[in-house]
């Protein structure tokens, strides 16, 4: 056994035996203004970080005819709003996948290997379409990680993401570029 | 041997005295500051936020041992692996033995300064084994063999030409100005490492304690295929970066992010937990945690400064810093640079060899109010230079000095021989050349003949009793000095 555990411990222990000044408690004020309608403020964020929310079945299919390679997690709300696809992880041009819930606040996705189809289908591919319920919409991420907490706690998958747009960088001169490693374009379909 | 100490003078100095450096930095910060701004305006109290992440985190670290010995376990229930390394030496053999076992021969690196304390591409690459940085700006950095400029921004000082010449050369791509295309060309570049490499390395931005999770935060998507795609996962990870609970994250994911770029949150925050499991169609077959050490626990044993332990890297004590903006990242010549490197390093490395750094610092305490965790950072350089000075650090010319200064101070006597002396010095002219240095670079107007002192006094006089009418008494202009 490698004894750094131990050392590493004792020291920690003899350090904290002198005791650190506590900082000023915080208040119980709420941080973050309330949000009147979730699903609308979702797609406010949404849409601002140029997430694309596809309105109705027929947009939807106008969507699809863009990729000729298309990977779904295979669930059975992907599967009713998209059909049947049979093209891998790596050489699809879009990945379709449920997920876990929407973070109003935010306009984020929450997705895990057991949401949407493992680590890679919501990465790797160079377009990325979620397919959520209207119910799935939280208010913020207080009420997402309840959530998460609730559905997984002690059975964890082994990757989570939280999706806020479509893959970025500013490292050029604080200049925005959408792709830089993840999915150029990132969409949303409400299933009815 | 050049000391860290005159390096940083000499590189100081020129990089000031660089206008098409500052002119890089101003627009950089300018945008940042306007994001921050707009950021922050979304927070019903961004100041409470900042004490309810104090609070937790002045929690964890005052029971970290509690909370590391919680997180480990967790950790092996999930199915992966932790190794403790004392030392930045441990942490690499320990990497470089994992890459053995495995037969690795090409390694994917998503941006982590842990990775960069310990030097790890170094040593891997000693080792033979192929280490690619695969965020853009760290990517960069690493064509150019360069140290990262800015723990968050590493390529901060460089335009876009700058970029375009440095792929033009090194990766014999075309030229161009546009930043899309830079970005293209790296995008297309690293996807072929990402698909043949058999390791991923990450940091974390987190570790919860009551999971068993590590926590990362980017914009690229590199460090999720990092962790999806290579057959072993890597996380290195200061043992500082804990938080007790899985849920809060939902306040340190924006903190973070709006402290750092002004995002409401990053377009990814990932959590993992652990090696693919047997429900799951992908993942590594391994998940290893270094939890690191490297002096932290020397720091933590400093009470006084155990609040420096609370920083999540953000990198707003940099932006807002008078110096930093002036001297640039590089200047300062270690991993974290700015405010709060200049508070850690001399704890993390050699107090003697770094003992310079408290002084880069004006103590305005800009960078304890953007401080998202209210970490003391400008007491903290004050802490500092007054331990140099107790374990004897510092310049003895520059103890002589000061210790002339106070006696001079303390005699109203002394000090008034000493400002006329001073003065006439400073008006005939021969202390110029004295000053030389120091002038150099910045204007230096002759003292007025009448001293502060004297025209106070006649002040005084006319204005006994108080007739503002009577005040004919002309005001010398008061040069700062």
């Amino acid at each position: 056994m490698n004894p750094s555990r131990d050392n590493i411990l004792d020291r920690v222990r003899a350090a904290l035996r002198t005791k650190a000044h506590r900082p000023q408690a915080p208040t119980n004020a709420p941080i973050f203004p309330p949000i009147a309608n979730p699903e609308a403020r979702f797609r406010e964020e949404f849409t601002a970080l140029k997430g694309e929310v596809i309105e109705n079945a027929e947009k939807l299919s106008e969507f699809l005819r863009g990729f000729a390679k298309i990977a779904t997690d295979e669930s059975e709300l992907v599967s009713k709003a998209v059909g049947e696809t049979n093209a891998s992880v790596s050489e699809c041009e879009l990945g379709v996948t449920a997920c876990d819930c929407l973070v109003a606040r935010t306009g984020s996705i929450i997705v895990s290997t057991l949401s949407a189809g493992g680590r890679a289908l919501s990465v790797l591919p160079p377009a990325h379409l979620v397919v959520a319920r209207h119910e799935q919409v939280v208010p913020d991420l207080v009420a997402a990680m309840a959530l998460l907490r609730k559905r997984y706690d002690r059975h964890w998958p082994s990757a989570l993401s939280v999706i806020t747009g479509p893959s970025r960088t500013a490292d050029i001169e604080k200049i925005l570029v959408m792709g830089a490693h993840g999915p150029k374009r990132l969409a949303l379909y409400f299933a009815e | 041997m050049t000391t860290a100490s005159e390096q940083f003078l000499r590189d100081a100095a020129t990089k000031t005295a660089d206008l098409r450096h500052r002119g890089v930095i101003q627009k950089n910060i300018a945008s940042y500051d306007a994001a921050v701004t707009r950021g922050k305006a979304r927070y019903a109290d961004w100041q409470n936020a900042r004490s309810q992440a104090a609070a937790i985190k002045w929690e964890t670290v005052n029971h970290l041992d509690r909370y590391l010995e919680q997180f480990e376990q967790n950790v092996l229930e999930n199915g992966g692996h932790v190794f403790w390394a004392e030392t930045a030496a441990d942490a690499r053999e320990h990497v470089l033995q994992l890459a053995r076992r495995h037969g690795v021969q090409k390694v994917v690196k998503s941006k982590s300064m842990t990775t960069e304390e310990i030097h790890l591409n170094e040593a891997l690459e000693m080792a033979g084994i192929h280490a690619v940085e695969t965020d853009l700006g760290e990517y960069i950095c690493q064509i150019r063999g360069e140290p990262p400029y800015h723990i968050v921004t590493p390529v901060m000082h460089l335009t876009k030409a700058d970029i375009a010449q440095t792929f033009q050369e090194k990766l014999g791509t075309p030229p161009t100005d546009s930043a899309e295309e830079l970005a293209m060309i790296a995008r297309a570049k690293l996807r072929r490492e990402f698909m043949t490499a058999d390791m991923g390395i990450t940091g974390a931005n987190f570790a919860v304690a009551d999971t068993g999770m590590i926590a990362i935060t980017e914009n690229e998507g590199n460090a999720r295929l990092s962790f999806s795609l290579p057959r072993v996962h890597i996380a290195i990870v200061g043992i500082e970066k804990l938080v007790p609970h899985f849920e809060d994250l939902a306040l340190f994911w924006p903190l973070l992010s709006t402290s750092g770029t002004g995002q409401a949150i990053t377009a990814y925050s990932s959590l993992i937990s652990g090696p693919r499991q047997a429900r799951e169609i992908d993942g590594p077959q391994e998940f290893h945690v270094i939890l690191l050490d490297n002096g932290r626990t020397r720091l933590l044993a400093d009470a006084e400064q155990r609040d420096a332990l609370h920083c999540i890297r953000c990198g707003a004590c940099l932006n807002v810093c008078p110096i930093y903006k002036n001297i640039g990242g590089h200047a300062y010549g270690t991993t974290y640079q700015g405010p709060i490197g200049s508070v850690i390093t001399p704890h993390l490395r050699d107090e003697r060899e770094w003992s310079h750094l408290p002084y880069a610092s004006s103590l305005c305490g800009a960078c304890t109010d953007v401080c998202p965790v209210r970490i003391d950072l400008h007491h903290h350089l004050l802490h500092n230079r007054r331990n140099a000075i107790q374990h004897k650090f510092d310049n003895p010319i520059q103890r002589l000095l000061f210790a002339t200064w106070l006696w001079t101070m303390q005699s109203s006597l002394r000090y008034t021989i000493v400002a006329k002396l001073g003065n006439l010095t400073l008006r005939l002219g021969f202390a110029q050349s004295l000053l030389k240095p120091w002038i150099a670079k910045r204007d230096f107007p002759t003292p007025p003949k009448e001293s502060f002192g004297k025209w106070w006094k006649k002040v005084e006089r006319a204005s006994r009793p108080f007739t503002p009418s009577k005040q004919t008494v002309e005001t010398p202009v008061l040069h700062d000095l």
